[in-house]
């Protein structure tokens, strides 16, 4: 019977075939999985390699390491207190500028700018994302800290800090706390915290302004109509509709932009000074934890080394956290919307 | 609704009512990006009656509908020529403001947008560009928009959560209350149950209903069956040019036009 012969053999084609997609599928599901553990991997290896060497670091001098501000070569005794304020003071800086000058940029380029300005300004953004930072750090030395030393400089320590040239404090360094601090210096070049964060700024407002323009794009029209149908503004639509709208995204392309200031190296080695000091002026040099390392790890050994192991561990540390805190700070948001 | 009122032109409507019309459209064009959407529009909507403004895809009724509270000037390139009044005062003057207009034509879209907040808050935030008013009151208003729009026994338990987890038919009547708590004059609903199923839709209907008496209602509808269900005169369009505007029975019984009468028989369209 030849009939039942080939819906037998047809039917043994189907269960052949089912058997194979389902191998398949376990093999796919398998392949992605391993993909994503190799992220996980490469994460807790970088972590648990720093962590363990920096061990001596951290079994010599103990939390002592995270307080101190001893960098000492000489008597071979290290803290991580100078470095790490620098890497969050500058990457603090940076956000403080970066934020709103991009949520500007983006806003302007999604709901202002006529079309055909769009896609150049744009583009030019993502040409600015693409510049090496070696470049931006070139460009702060040789023009932008002179610049700054002989132009702004001035202006800050006069009109706010606690050490005006003249000896007599203005108004604000008198009676408002905390600045006078903040601007007071007499060191005479550009180099510093100050100068650092801006041009940290200027390096991650094109990953900020990109990420933020791409996401305010996907608000629909209908929703921003229903807000200029209530009366709103261009700014009230923007602040209240697509800004909540586009929240994680956005805050996700905020935190993007954080993680590469935190870990910046190049750039903040030559405007930051490398000065082993702390200082609450934000117009003195400092250092951070990537320019620390750059700076001394050729040359170092031993107990050095392994300080320098453990300001890198740090630094995950330290990002970790931030990441944490942007993590509760969406949940909170989310409460306070119902949601 | 009688018949003898329905049948007369909304001219005579407006006469025998006894009052100026609240909105009135003369001589209209309209133009983006160079086409000529609309061609001299001309007609005169009575105050607190549904008129609807039915006719096939492209022939311009949303974008008459659009001109109504100036929505349609948040894009650039696109233009209106010609005066639409209300209550005498040109809406289209730039001079009109924007804020004042909004206030007094509110308006429903397609699809229901609730924003990104809580119940209460998308009723509110409307009313705070308007209005300044106290957390007791503005407790008030939101509730009377609420049960104005027939959605208050369902979410008077849920006001704290997102607009997000109600129906979509609940976020249609969301829309609606978000539009009518700030006491417009005119409501411009825009194909407004073309989302929603058949039990969602009738509520809508029913609610248009109920409105009338205080607002005076403008719906675009792609559904012929809808227009003479629930408004009092209607609008139909073609090709950018308003063909035939009459009381919805009139239209439906006895067109005067033979192109009004080949679209709601069905010949085209």
């Amino acid at each position: 019977m030849p009939a039942t012969d080939t819906v037998a053999s047809s039917i043994d084609v189907l269960e052949r075939r089912s058997r194979r997609d389902a191998r398949d599928e376990r093999l796919f599901r398998w392949l992605l999985k391993g993909c994503a553990l190799l992220v996980l991997a490469a994460l807790l290896g970088a972590a648990g390699a720093t962590l363990w060497g920096g061990r001596s670091a951290f079994s010599t001098f103990g939390w002592h390491f995270l307080v101190s501000t001893a960098w000492d070569p000489g008597n071979d005794v290290y803290g991580a207190l100078v470095p790490v304020y620098g890497t969050v003071a500058t990457s603090l800086i940076a956000l403080l500028i970066a934020v709103p000058v991009s949520f500007g940029i983006a806003l302007y380029l999604s709901e202002v700018a006529p079309a055909w300005l769009r896609t150049p300004v744009a583009s030019a953004i993502e040409l600015l994302a693409g510049i090496p930072s070696i470049i931006y750090g070139m460009w702060g030395l040789f023009i932008f800290a002179p610049f700054f030393a002989n132009h702004i400089k001035p202006w800050l320590t006069n009109n706010l800090g606690d050490q005006p040239d003249d000896g007599k404090l203005s108004w604000v360094a008198q009676h408002v706390p905390f600045v006078g601090k903040l601007f007071g210096s007499s060191y005479p070049f550009g180099a510093s915290i100050l100068v650092a964060g801006i041009v940290l700024a200027i390096m991650i407002i094109p990953f900020i302004s990109s990420v933020m323009r791409e996401v305010f794009q996907t608000v629909p029209t209908r929703l921003k109509e229903s807000a200029y149908a209530l009366g709103s503004s261009t700014w009230e639509v923007s602040w209240d509709i697509v800004l909540p709208y586009t929240r994680s995204a956005v805050i996700g392309g905020i935190f993007l932009g954080l993680g590469r200031a935190l870990g910046e190296t190049m750039a903040v080695t030559f405007v930051l000074g490398n000065a082993m000091t702390l200082s609450a002026s934000l117009l003195d040099p400092g250092t951070s934890i990537a320019s620390t390392i750059a700076n001394q790890f050729s040359e170092a050994s031993g107990l050095q080394k392994s300080s320098l192991m453990a300001l890198a561990f740090l630094l995950f540390v330290v990002t970790f956290f931030v990441l944490l805190i942007a993590r509760l700070m969406l949940r909170q948001l989310a409460k306070k919307e119902g949601s | 609704m009688t018949d003898s009122a329905l049948a007369m032109n909304p001219a005579q409507v407006a006469a025998t009512s006894a009052v100026a019309p609240k909105l009135t459209v003369r001589d209209l064009h309209f133009y983006y990006n160079g086409f000529h959407a609309l061609k001299g529009i001309n007609m005169d909507i009575p105050e607190k009656k549904v008129t609807s403004i039915i006719g096939p895809s492209g022939c311009g009724k949303s974008t008459l509908l659009r001109i109504f509270n100036r929505i349609y000037a948040i894009y650039p390139k696109l233009e209106a020529r010609g005066e639409v009044t209300l209550d005498g005062e040109n809406v289209l003057d730039p001079g009109y403001s924007m804020n004042r207009l909004r206030g007094k034509v509110g308006m429903v879209f397609q699809k229901p947008v609730p924003f990104p907040m809580t119940i209460f808050e998308n009723v509110a935030y409307g009313i705070r560009h308007h209005e300044k008013l106290s957390k007791a009151d503005m407790t008030i208003r939101v509730e009377q928009a609420l049960r104005s729009a027939a959605l208050w026994d369902e979410v008077k338990d849920k006001l704290k959560q997102n607009a997000l987890g109600l129906s979509g038919g609940q976020q249609q009547r969301l829309c609606i209350a978000r539009a009518i708590a700030l006491k417009p004059e005119v409501l411009l609903l825009d194909e407004p149950t073309s989302a929603l199923d058949p039990i969602a839709t009738s509520r809508i209907e029913q609610l248009v209903e109920e409105l009338k008496s205080q607002f005076t209602i403008v719906i675009v509808t792609h559904n012929m069956q809808q227009a003479a269900r629930c408004s009092d005169l209607t609008a139909f369009m073609y090709m950018g040019e308003l063909i035939e505007f009459d009381g919805t029975e009139k239209i439906f019984t006895k067109p005067g036009k033979k192109q009004t009468e080949d679209y709601i028989t069905g010949r085209f369209g």
